[in-house]
């Protein structure tokens, strides 16, 4: 039985599924719900499939181990390989990560958007060409400072740091209809307040005709030589069991499984750029832990998750905010274990964790080895480190303003620290680049934009070079990182770019209602 | 129970070889706080560290499983172990032996050091332990929801009729540009 009309998941599937459609989009994240919705208001027959399972609002619950379980992509337990690893995590559902980040909603810098157009030769990319798309975006989403009465004393100390160090802190905009402050975001929102795609694109999707089917993993993207056939793939059994087959038939293939999967797929269908960027490129904003501890409860579960940003060292591709972490997610990254762990955790109340996300300048890679899957490597430069390190100073010198007492670092093997004084001692010594302590939440670069197909995976409008009827609709665009939440930027190319698919309908043969 | 292929907290995951839910046995007794003990928390703390690894890639599931049997047969060469396995050890030497290896800057000592976070998480994962600690958000949430929608409901209401509402701007459809 469906969930609603046009919406499937693995137990309305009995047998093999041979479909046949206009579009297929492979994920149902920001920028694969986004074109779907588009495309589907615009008459283009659309299918989606998504490897992840549907998940109701009513499902959602504080219990981090079940959302890792159900929500993510392999338990949210990603790492790359190299010294340091970084831990990642993507979401796997309908919706995909929007409905586990935290809906940070900004617009691509205006910086961003130039050198993409001038260095990669990106077309209609100014700030004036995208601004329709953004604000588009941000009406339809409900994008938005938080009520005040939702703002929690994690965000308000860390503003109180940030406001006695005279640094510029902004109040965070976020795709939400009045947040009710349940700091539950990365295990879904169990209100419905976060505008996930799951609640906005993908039901506007089903009202003007897609369908979604989720619990479908693709495996292959067909062609007929330089020109896409459509997809396979399988359903996806409860306990990851395959199951029926599934063979769709499109005129257009868009994938839009994250910069992750995305090259991943195209690597495993035998698609190579000439631009031999396909799967390298790869950006991920380090971000990094800081955990103050404070003389008083400060309850950070009771707020919004991330109120406010510490814009004051963007220029210098930094930038701060405070995210409360469940008990489990804040043990995962303490230090010590045993009595002492317990010790420190018997605070859970009165810590502030914060943390600098960081603009990184190197690059990874994505490989699908054999018996091994699709890895992820990357290596954190020196400059990077130096930023990640810098990042936690700063973080750490606003929660000492804000009064904390003693701060526990991400640098493995660090002492916790007590004052500033004892910071700057600290941080006299370089700090080993393998002690870092990172993980990220955003990949992006992956099947980068340009122009030219020698430096481009795809053109500016995420059609694949030199394959017709290919488009790519991810973060993977990106041709470099942003230093910002990326979610807007993906859902307004993909805006963008479901336009100028439906001006060039003819030369697919997509028929429009 | 399995849902959406992938096990849910209330099910069972395919459960560890022995020999290395043996080892994560006294794994956990260490790096966990001795409550854990204490409160006859250990199996339920294993029995949700084979959820969270059921729920990973496979490799990265093999990987850990074969931590785990070799941080047990690693302990016979360490001097203070005299020949006996990490799950044989008593409490002061398994402590020793596990604070070496998390101190080391070689590369399996990462993948140790990954094997305590995952174990740590499960601990306090539980609900008792959370309580313990003063993190109850039920009753918040419900709470914050109700007031949610006690001040704001009619705009709710009207912005989530927006969503499949038909876009007269023709942006898409036309394509004629925003």
């Amino acid at each position: 039985m469906s969930i609603r009309a046009g919406l499937s998941t693995q137990a309305d599937v009995t047998g093999d599924l041979n479909l046949e459609c206009g579009v297929v989009i492979v994920g149902s994240g920001a920028g694969g719900a986004t074109v779907a919705a588009e495309l589907a208001e615009a008459g283009v027959d659309v299918v989606v499939l998504e490897e992840g399972g549907y998940h109701a609002t009513e499902s959602f619950r504080p219990e981090t181990g079940r959302a890792l379980r159900t929500l993510y992509r392999d338990g949210g337990g990603g790492a790359t390989i190299g010294r340091p690893s970084v831990l990642f995590a993507e979401g796997r559902c309908v919706g995909g990560s929007t409905v586990v980040n935290g809906g940070m909603s900004w617009r691509t810098p205006a910086g961003v958007l130039e050198r993409w157009a001038k260095q990669d030769g990106v077309l209609e990319i100014s700030e004036a060409e995208m601004e329709p798309f953004f604000a588009r975006f941000e009406a339809r989403n409900s994008v938005g400072t938080q009520d005040p009465e939702t703002i929690g004393r994690n965000s308000q100390l860390l503003k109180a740091g940030a406001d006695a160090k005279g640094w510029a802190i902004v109040p965070n905009r976020r795709n939400q209809l009045h947040c009710a402050g349940t700091s539950n975001c990365s295990n879904g929102c169990p209100t419905g307040a976060k505008r996930s795609m799951a609640l906005t694109s993908v039901p506007r999707a089903l009202a003007f005709g897609a369908r979604v089917i989720a619990d479908c993993r693709v495996d292959q993207v067909t062609r007929t030589g330089c020109t896409v056939t459509g997809v396979t793939g399988y359903v996806v059994r409860p306990g990851g069991v395959r199951g029926p087959r599934v063979v769709v038939r499109a005129r257009a293939v868009i994938v839009a499984g994250g910069a992750l999967e995305t090259p991943a797929l195209l690597l495993r269908s035998g698609l190579r750029s000439r631009s031999n960027q396909l799967g390298r490129n790869l950006s991920l904003h380090p971000n990094a832990n800081v955990v103050g501890f404070f003389d008083f409860d400060v309850t950070g579960w009771q707020g919004v998750h991330q109120a406010f940003q510490i814009r004051e060292f963007l220029a210098d591709g930094i930038m701060m905010s405070a995210q409360n972490l469940t008990p489990s997610m804040l043990a995962g990254v303490m230090p010590g274990y045993g009595r002492g762990l317990g010790e420190l955790m018997a605070d859970y109340n009165r810590v502030v964790t914060a943390g600098p996300l960081i603009e990184d300048t190197g690059t990874g890679r994505i490989r699908n080895l054999p018996g091994l899957g699709t890895q992820v490597f990357y290596r954190v430069t020196e400059r990077d480190a130096a930023r990640v390190v810098r990042g936690v100073e700063l973080t750490a010198e606003a929660l000492f303003a804000a009064g904390a007492r003693r701060i526990v670092l991400p640098f493995n093997g660090a002492p916790v620290v007590r004052d500033p004084g004892d910071l700057r001692r600290l941080l006299a010594s370089p700090v080993p680049r393998h002690s870092l302590e990172l993980y990220s939440i955003h990949l992006m670069g992956t099947a980068r934009m340009s122009e030219d197909p020698r430096r481009g995976v795809v053109d500016s409008f995420g059609a694949f070079h030199g394959v017709r009827g290919l488009f790519v609709s991810d973060a993977s665009v990106f041709p470099g990182p942003i230093g910002i939440n990326p979610m807007e930027t993906v859902i307004a190319l993909a805006m963008r770019n479901a336009r100028r698919l439906v001006e060039q309908r003819g030369r697919y043969d997509l028929l429009c209602g | 129970m399995v849902e959406n292929g992938l096990m849910t907290a209330g099910g069972s995951a395919p459960r560890l070889p022995a020999r290395a839910r043996r080892s994560a046995r006294r794994f956990a007794e260490i790096v966990c706080p001795p409550e854990m003990t204490a409160h006859h928390r250990t199996d339920r703390v294993l029995g949700e560290l084979e959820l969270m690894l059921a729920a990973l890639a496979p490799e990265a599931r093999k990987a850990l499983t074969i931590t785990m049997v070799v941080l047990d047969q690693a302990a016979r060469l360490s001097r203070r172990s005299r020949g006996r396995r990490f799950s044989q050890l008593d409490d002061q030497a398994a402590e020793a032996y596990i604070r070496s290896v998390l101190a080391s800057r070689k590369v399996p000592a990462e993948f140790v050091r990954r094997l305590k976070s995952l174990v740590v998480m499960c601990y306090y994962e539980l609900p008792p332990v959370q309580r313990e600690i003063g993190y109850h958000p039920a009753p918040y949430i419900a709470a914050v929801t109700r007031r949610r929608l006690e001040s704001y409901g009619p705009e709710i209401r009207a912005g989530e009729a927006a969503v499949t509402a038909r876009d007269d701007s023709g942006v898409v459809r036309e394509g004629t540009g925003p």
